[in-house]
């Protein structure tokens, strides 16, 4: 991974230095909170309901056991003992003092992180498929050219004060795993037919409460490219982006209202004029950033199979387990191992401190001490031997890290919600926690199949509802909180918005209401080899409302 | 910090504060006979070539964020001076035309930002190609007569007063001309 030089360590203590003067300036009162407020955004500090937050930046989801264990060290010494994993594959801590907020900062910096962009109108951590470098299906790791972004995007002198925040997320592998169509820009990692690599770039993707799936502008980038055409998309956005109302300020309302054409012509135009400048990236750059990504040296280990299925025999758990939260390694004697952060019955992306340094043990000792964040809000260990299965799930077991439900329906994503958020308008999590317990059971989760459930408290969609095969929005009307369904939506290659089901339901029906979806779909697959949302695309929605919305009536 | 009263209406540059020459005016008629003039961009568009190339009087143009500098830019040789607003301080577009102004078209003239100008900006602006800035806000100018410019010690972008370091990426800067 990647490790920080002379250059970027003396950047970030700067900015800490900094941050230090302004939190001193803010409790002697000499900075209201109000002039305060700007400064302390750029450092990933909000104010939330109860207290501070602080959100740590996890550069497109890559962790080391000795950041991970920093990260534990946070939890239990300036906050209480644990920490959210985002949908941003950042971290969050929820009760920090904010006298502390500065000494977090210097930890931090220490293992070569920082809270800098993970907030205001910039662009923001740039995200990455979670099994970059490891999956079987990669055309090349992303990683490199999102560090690339990362590095010219901090504290980019013309675009810290865009019209809204922007994000980029980059895959490289045909099945998008990075949600990439709805970002701000998306860029997809392939080859051309000479063999050369290079992205495909979509822009103005997006979720919040004018959902949109991005527009493919280029199907070809080369990677010389990468920074001077991402300046011009950043640049057209700045200068003609809306600043007349938060709300439509994102990059998707500008290229929805400029149309696709006109802006791709924008876009291209200004390319032509900044196409050859000091930007033009040289492959010596590229190639000295892509060494620190270098696969690691994997040692054979071709016993792990025939261990595997006498394991898997003896124990039907694990085998679960194995089913769901072991994908394939571009190695055969590894796999990809997901741990779900999802308990049945507990906070989605919580961890505690015991848990983040149990996982960086594990990851030392059997995953090359790689760890990575997924936008799922589960974490991973890209690199374990088919042969070392066992043990890492015995480990995983003794502190509930081994729940079996990868991609299944309790591997919710549900945001803060009522409980922390300030923005929020409704609870998610006790509704995230009450359908986990409903399908908690492994062998029904495991018939249902793959279902990706997403909830938001609020219109801005941090839940990622609207690309949930079955989403839930929490709103609320007179006082109540009331909850919207949205199903079909999906955030991979074909990335689509779901379609509302109609009314929402109450706090109280909401668990219900999707046992009801559930049951239909369960009735009206045509095998057990369908899956929800191809379940939905063959029908649409009319046999779930049906569903839905005549057994409420009936039952009222 | 010591609290260093500074006069509004004067200047910062690099070098430091000093007398703006220029009046600021709707018209040219409500500047009188000042020798130094910034007009509104639609003013000034207005004007003939031979009064804005008239040697007797310098005449720069002060350009809203929402406005277009397209039409500025086959007249740039003639231009002392662009200011470019900042009614806000998160109001970014200026950033991007000065540097379309300055790099893109390579104006020799004066760049300035008017407004509400942060602390932290000054730096991105002397980066993006403003060579001063008239600024209106009290924290601002204290610490700029303090020389504080909260800047870092190393860029992550190419940008203007700062120089390529061998050994390392392209894209990397250090401050210094």
């Amino acid at each position: 991974m990647y490790r920080y030089d002379e250059f970027d360590h003396a950047f970030v203590s700067a900015r800490v230095e900094q941050f230090k003067d302004q939190v001193e300036r803010r409790l002697s009162g000499e900075l209201t909170e109000e002039q305060f407020r700007p400064l302390r955004l750029m450092n990933g500090v909000y104010l939330q309901l109860h207290a501070y937050m602080l959100r740590v930046a996890v550069p497109y989801g890559t962790l080391s056991s000795r950041q991970m264990h920093k990260l534990a060290h946070i939890a239990r010494h300036y906050d209480r003992g644990y920490g959210h994993f985002t949908t941003r594959q950042n971290i969050q801590y929820n009760w920090p003092a904010l006298k502390d907020i500065p000494a977090v900062l210097d930890e931090l910096a220490s293992v070569e992180m920082h809270a800098l962009q993970t907030s205001g109108n910039c662009i923001r951590n740039v995200t990455a498929d979670h099994f970059a470098g490891a999956a079987a299906d990669e055309v090349g790791d992303p990683r490199p050219y999102a560090e690339i972004l990362r590095q010219w995007s901090s504290m980019h002198p013309e675009f810290s004060y865009l019209p809204r925040k922007f994000k980029i997320a980059v895959t490289g592998a045909d099945r998008d795993r990075a949600a990439i169509q709805v970002h701000d820009i998306g860029l997809h990692l392939k080859k051309n037919e000479a063999g050369e690599l290079g992205f495909a770039v979509y822009v103005g993707g997006g979720q919040g409460r004018t959902p949109m799936v991005a527009k493919k502008i280029r199907d070809f980038l080369p990677v010389e490219d990468l920074l001077t055409y991402t300046t011009a998309i950043v640049r057209v956005y700045n200068l003609s982006g809306r600043r007349d109302n938060k709300y439509k300020a994102r990059i998707k309302i500008l290229v929805h209202e400029t149309g696709t054409e006109e802006i791709t012509r924008q876009i291209e135009a200004e390319w032509q004029a900044i196409k050859e400048t000091d930007l033009k990236l040289p492959q010596q750059d590229v190639d000295a950033i892509d060494t620190y990504f270098a696969p690691p040296n994997l040692v054979q280990r071709p016993e792990g199979w025939s261990g595997l299925a006498a394991a898997r025999k003896a124990d039907h758990a694990f085998s679960a387990w194995v089913d769901q939260n072991v994908t394939p390694h571009k190695n055969p004697d590894y796999g990809v191992v997901t741990i779900s952060l999802k308990p049945i019955g507990g906070i989605p992306g919580d961890a505690t401190d015991a848990q983040m340094d149990l996982v960086a043990d594990i990851a030392e000792k059997f995953s090359y001490d790689e760890i990575r964040v997924s936008h799922e809000q589960n974490l991973v260990l890209p690199h374990v031997a088919i042969a070392d299965l066992r043990i890492v799930y015995d480990l995983l077991l003794t502190d509930g890290l081994a729940t079996a439900n990868a991609g299944l329906i309790t591997d919710i994503i549900s945001c803060p919600g009522l409980d922390y958020c300030a923005l929020a308008t409704a609870r998610s999590i006790p509704v995230a926690q009450r359908i986990s317990e409903r399908f908690g059971n492994p062998e029904r989760q495991a018939d249902i199949g793959e279902l990706k459930l997403k909830i938001s408290g609020c219109i801005n969609a941090c839940g990622h509802h609207h690309v949930g095969h079955i989403g839930i929005l929490g709103v609320e009307k007179k006082g109540e909180e009331l909850y919207q369904i949205s199903l079909g939506g999906s955030g991979d290659e074909i990335c689509t918005i779901g379609d509302i089901t109609g009314r929402g339901f109450s706090s109280e029906e909401i668990v219900d209401a999707i046992e009801t979806i559930v049951d239909r779909y369960l009735e009206i697959r045509t095998d057990k080899e369908e899956t929800f949302l191809a379940t939905y695309r063959r029908v649409g929605a009319a046999p779930f409302k049906d569903a839905l919305y005549s057994e409420v009536a009936n039952a009222a | 910090m010591s609290d260093i009263e500074q006069p509004a209406g004067e200047l910062w540059g690099r070098e430091g504060f000093r007398e703006d020459p220029y009046v600021t005016a709707e018209t040219l008629e409500e500047a009188g006979d000042a020798p130094a003039v910034i007009l509104p961009l639609v003013a000034w568009l207005g004007l003939t070539e031979e009064i804005r190339n008239a040697s007797n009087r310098k005449i720069g143009v002060l350009v809203a964020p929402g406005e277009s500098i397209e039409p500025l830019l086959p007249l740039l040789d003639s231009i002392p001076v662009i200011a470019l607003q900042f009614p806000a301080f998160n109001d970014g577009r200026s950033y991007s035309k000065a540097e379309l102004i300055k790099n893109q078209h390579h104006f020799k003239g004066e760049l300035r930002a008017v407004g509400d100008v942060l602390i932290d900006q000054v730096a991105y602006m002397l980066r993006t190609g403003f060579d001063t800035m008239k600024v209106n806000h009290a924290v601002t100018l204290n610490r700029l007569a303090g020389h504080n410019l909260h800047d870092v010690p190393g860029y992550y972008q190419p940008g203007r007063g700062s120089h390529t370091v061998s050994g390392t990426y392209s894209w990397r800067r250090v401050p210094g001309a």
